[in-house]
């Protein structure tokens, strides 16, 4: 027991040692090529030692690495080409020391050690960090968080494992225990071995949350070594824990959409939350790129007092506020107009416009967010904004728009917040528009805070 | 003779030379040094980031001109609504039931070892809670009969259950909650604000501060300071009853030319020693004779309530021509729809002791909470209606909770009921700018004494306050006394449990 815990500890220093002969021997392979010029020949003296020390260190990790693999917790694959790979790096390192008075050999074993090098290090990295560690910036960080949070249309109907548990495992559980890891010989990335659980029997007991390892690790206190994900690591958020716990105690299902559960007043809200992240989603910065604004037509907008700035540091997208303006000369609209690519949010309250101009807001085709609160949009321009397929928010309040207008823009598909408090909107327009605008949460305000006798008066001792 | 001409010519030099003293060398310096610093500092100003300098061209001499923030903010403006004195949880949004069958009871020796109170000495009783409490709308918040308008708006709140702070005296724990200090020289969150965005409308200050309840708070004015940021960004204390700002309308027989004259000959004088200075105090100064003229017009217009329709009024249940936290909070709403980045309200009195009618939980209280159910609640509602509320971030607290234990002041009986300063476990809610709607986050004990789950304090509000309005609370820095300050120091963790 206490030798397999020996070879065990010994084995957890191959991560060290590992960057010593990669550090060795292609520093050695930087000095053999210096060495070839003129002024550095003298170097030629320390190259056999450098491949000694490499290959002694390279053999030292071999064994290291041995001890550590036997533990049994990577994938196999993976792991037994590098351990070949190692071992070779190991031999042609030596052959370096025994060739190295042969400067043409030594070219030739100088390039096969930087390949090997290169591969077993790269594997070893694969090893530890999980498939597509290194190329992860390509494929975009965005593009994972994306595909592993995907949005829900309607969370109620979404299976509780693949669209809401499954989701979580991914982010925080398959990088140790999916296919190119399995530590405690847990694999968590498809439902059978969910069930089968790891080396120390099953993680799942349906319907007792705090008996199943795989809720009970996750609550541990952090300092706790047997907490779950390991420090350092991204952790469980509050949301996710809770639906976790929900769906073990509600029996660990693996087909069941969400309403055929018992859901408590928390677990809707953390359900309708992933619904919200879609809208979120829809707000945020497109991810595109766009060129920079033309400075000309910033500098114009803000000697007329608009308030006009990029949305973020960093960014080429827009924000442009009116807010002390309600009458519009016609460059400035034409300035306005020409930053179309970049314009997302747009503030005109109180803006006083003719027919005619209220039309050219039409160009403006990559706006996310429109308000025209107490202006004087009429009737015929606000067909206009039908063009504007990218809006999410748009806020009339105020304004003299009928029914009958708003319908022109039944056809807008992002908007997902539309505000008509204080317009001609009756509640017979209403129901048609929420029948025509299904994703779209309508608000016709006239909230009233009715005063009830509490409000005047006093509670005094008597 | 040439000879003789070298000697002169060599003569000047040295005399020249000698006029170059060590205090000659400095002064260049300084000013060049400044200038340097001015450069940088005029350089975080450049809304495009440093490539583009052309933008530039003219020197921008506007501290408050708007900027982006970091990241795409959800929040363009915010609501703090600061309840001074520190309201009690047991009686709003802190149902605990079993609190009630200790009733009467003496305290436990296990929630009074080792820990300090602000007035309770001896053993204290405890005292369940004095309010009947329902769960209210889709969430199933809890919430007191004391707050029958906000319990209808319910579904609006996140609330955070389980805050925590470590001072329990008044000045400190606001000084805390506004500065990320409990002791006196940081800029106040607001301030802060300001110096990342600038002010959106060119004619307001970009912080607004409105007080109510007869009473400043205990910390004073440096709540909503501007610290060692330049004071061009500390909070404008504004007036609900007579002139909105002290002295902001013109002395009799002075007309606006003149005024305008006056400013420019001043402002002129000024340009003129930042030339030679480059003091960034001095730019501040001229921005800010600039604005207080403009605001001349615009602030009078922005702070009078009496436009508002009828139906606004009763909303709110304003009182139009006196002071009062309705008529604050309307105006609140007035000033972000103006494009204010931070509105700060400040309502004292609800330091609840027991130590006479105003102060007891079961009159006084009563009374607080009836003053500011029905505009808190008219505020989100207004808010919502004009499409705001997705932009405007309403935060409501105090500085810190109270004792689950019956007051008793120098271990005597109080004449009425009261709770005594906790800093363990209190309530504070936020709403809209971004915030999921109708959650809570954070539990605590059976009897609301600790927190045992979703601990938040201070600099965790202030990260999820600057987080909303689109700024890394860690980078959010301001270079003082050779290293970087920012809002939370060295603490804050963003409340992502509740950001939507």
């Amino acid at each position: 027991m206490f030798l397999f815990a020996f070879s065990d500890f010994i084995g957890r220093f191959h991560p060290l040692l590992v960057h010593l002969p990669i550090g060795i021997l292609l520093f050695t392979i930087v000095l053999q090529w210096l060495s070839t010029k003129e002024k550095w020949a003298a170097l030629q003296s320390v190259i056999p030692l450098g491949y000694l020390l490499g290959a002694a260190s390279a053999i030292v990790s071999c064994i290291t690495g041995y001890l550590l693999g036997s533990a049994g917790e990577y994938d196999e694959t993976v792991l037994n080409l590098h351990q070949w790979m190692g071992i070779l790096t190991a031999f042609t390192a030596i052959a370096g020391y025994l060739f190295s008075h042969n400067q043409q050999n030594l070219k030739y074993i100088a390039f096969s050690i930087l390949v090997l090098v290169s591969i077993t290090g790269h594997l070893g990295g694969t090893l530890t960090h999980g498939e597509g560690y290194l190329t992860k910036a390509f494929s975009g960080a965005g593009a994972d968080s994306v595909a592993t949070k995907k949005a829900l249309t309607n969370a109620q109907d979404a299976l509780v494992y693949a669209d809401v548990i499954e989701p979580i495992l991914k982010e925080k559980c398959y990088s140790c225990h999916a296919a190119s890891k399995q530590k405690g010989g847990l694999r968590l990335d498809n439902p059978d071995w969910v069930l089968k659980g790891g080396k120390n029997g099953a993680v799942l007991k349906p319907g007792n949350a705090l008996g199943s390892e795989l809720y009970h690790r996750v609550i541990l206190d952090p300092i706790e070594e047997k907490h779950m994900p390991p420090k350092g690591r991204p952790q469980v958020s509050e949301k996710e824990r809770i639906l976790l716990e929900w769906w073990i105690a509600e029996g660990g299902d693996f087909k069941k959409q969400c309403k055929q559960l018992e859901q408590s007043p928390a677990i809707k809200q953390a359900l309708s939350s992933l619904e919200q992240q879609q809208a979120k989603l829809d707000t945020d910065l497109p991810k595109e790129e766009v060129p920079e604004a033309p400075m000309t037509s910033i500098n114009l907008l803000r000697s007329k007092g608009v308030t006009i700035l990029p949305i973020a540091q960093n960014s080429h997208y827009l924000s442009a506020n009116f807010v002390n303006l309600t009458q519009l000369e016609a460059v400035v609209l034409d300035a306005l107009t020409s930053l179309k690519q970049q314009l997302l949010w747009l503030k005109m309250p109180k803006m006083q416009m003719a027919g005619a101009d209220w039309k050219k807001l039409s160009a403006l085709t990559n706006l996310r967010k429109l308000d025209l609160s107490y202006s004087n949009l009429d009737q015929e321009s606000i067909a206009s904004l039908s063009a504007l397929k990218q809006l999410v928010y748009l806020n009339l309040v105020g304004t003299k728009i009928n029914g009958t207008a708003m319908m022109s823009l039944k056809d807008l598909p992002a908007l997902r917040e539309l505000y008509l408090s204080g317009t001609k909107i009756t509640s017979a327009d209403f129901e048609a528009l929420k029948k025509a605008l299904v994703k779209t949460t309508i608000d016709t305000g006239g909230y009233q805070v009715a005063t009830l006798a509490t409000d005047t008066t006093k509670v005094m001792k008597r | 003779m040439s000879h003789n001409n070298q000697q002169l010519i060599d003569a000047a030099n040295k005399a020249i030379l000698e006029q170059q003293t060590r205090r000659h060398f400095f002064r260049e310096c300084v000013t060049g040094m400044g200038a340097m610093a001015m450069g940088s500092l005029l350089g975080g100003c450049n809304w495009l980031g440093s490539k583009d300098q052309s933008g530039l061209a003219t020197i921008n001499t506007n501290p408050l001109m708007a900027q982006a923030p970091h990241f795409a903010p959800k929040a363009k403006s915010v609501i703090y609504l600061h309840m001074a004195g520190a309201p009690s949880q047991l009686e709003l949004f802190d149902y605990k039931p079993d609190l009630q069958k200790l009733d009467g009871q003496d305290c436990p020796q296990s929630l009074l070892e080792g820990k300090k109170f602000a007035f309770i000495r001896g053993v204290p009783k405890m005292m369940g809670p004095q309010a009947n409490f329902k769960q209210r709308g889709q969430s199933g918040a809890w919430i007191s009969d004391h707050l029958p308008h906000l319990a209808t708006v319910a579904d609006e709140l996140a609330f955070l259950k389980a805050v925590q702070t470590d001072q329990f005296n008044h000045g400190p724990a606001q000084l805390l909650m506004h500065t990320g200090s409990a002791r006196l020289g940081r800029p106040s969150i607001g301030a802060w604000a300001t110096y990342g965005l600038g002010s959106e409308n060119s004619n307001l200050p970009g912080f607004v501060v409105l007080t109510s309840g007869g009473k400043f708070p205990d910390a004073g004015k440096s709540v909503w300071g501007s610290g060692f940021l330049p004071s061009v960004y500390q909070g404008v204390q504004c007036r609900s009853e007579g002139d909105p700002v002290l002295f902001i309308k013109d002395p009799a027989g002075m007309n606006r030319d003149l005024r305008k004259a006056s400013i420019d000959a001043i402002n002129e004088a000024n340009r003129q020693t930042y030339e030679e200075f480059k003091d960034p105090e001095t730019v501040a100064r001229i921005s800010q004779y600039e604005m207080a003229y403009r605001m001349q017009i615009a602030v009078p217009d922005v702070m009078n309530i009496n436009d508002e329709p009828q139906s606004i009024h009763e909303m709110y249940g304003t009182q139009p021509g006196k002071s009062c936290f309705a008529n604050n909070v309307l105006l609140a709403r007035k000033l972000v729809e103006k494009g204010v980045r931070f509105v700060q309200l400040f309502d004292w009195g609800w330091d609840s002791h027991g130590t006479d009618e105003n102060l007891a939980i079961d009159y006084g209280f009563v009374n607080k909470c009836r003053s500011m159910d029905k505009p808190v609640t008219a505020l989100l509602l207004d808010l919502k209606q004009r499409g705001l509320l997705d932009e405007t971030l309403v935060v409501w607290g105090g500085e810190f909770g109270r004792t689950p234990m019956q007051e008793n002041r120098d271990g005597k009986k109080m004449p009425f009921k009261g709770r005594d300063h906790h800093t363990e476990a209190f309530t504070i809610w936020m709403a809209g700018g971004g915030i999921q709607k109708g959650v809570s986050f954070g539990e605590t004990d059976e009897i609301g004494y600790s927190a045992i789950s979703g601990k938040v304090d201070a600099y965790d509000i202030q990260a999820t306050i600057l987080n909303q309005l689109g700024f890394d609370h860690e980078k959010l820095v301001y270079p003082f006394q050779g290293r970087s300050f920012r809002l939370t120091d060295v603490h804050g963790r963003v409340i992502n449990e509740i950001v939507a």
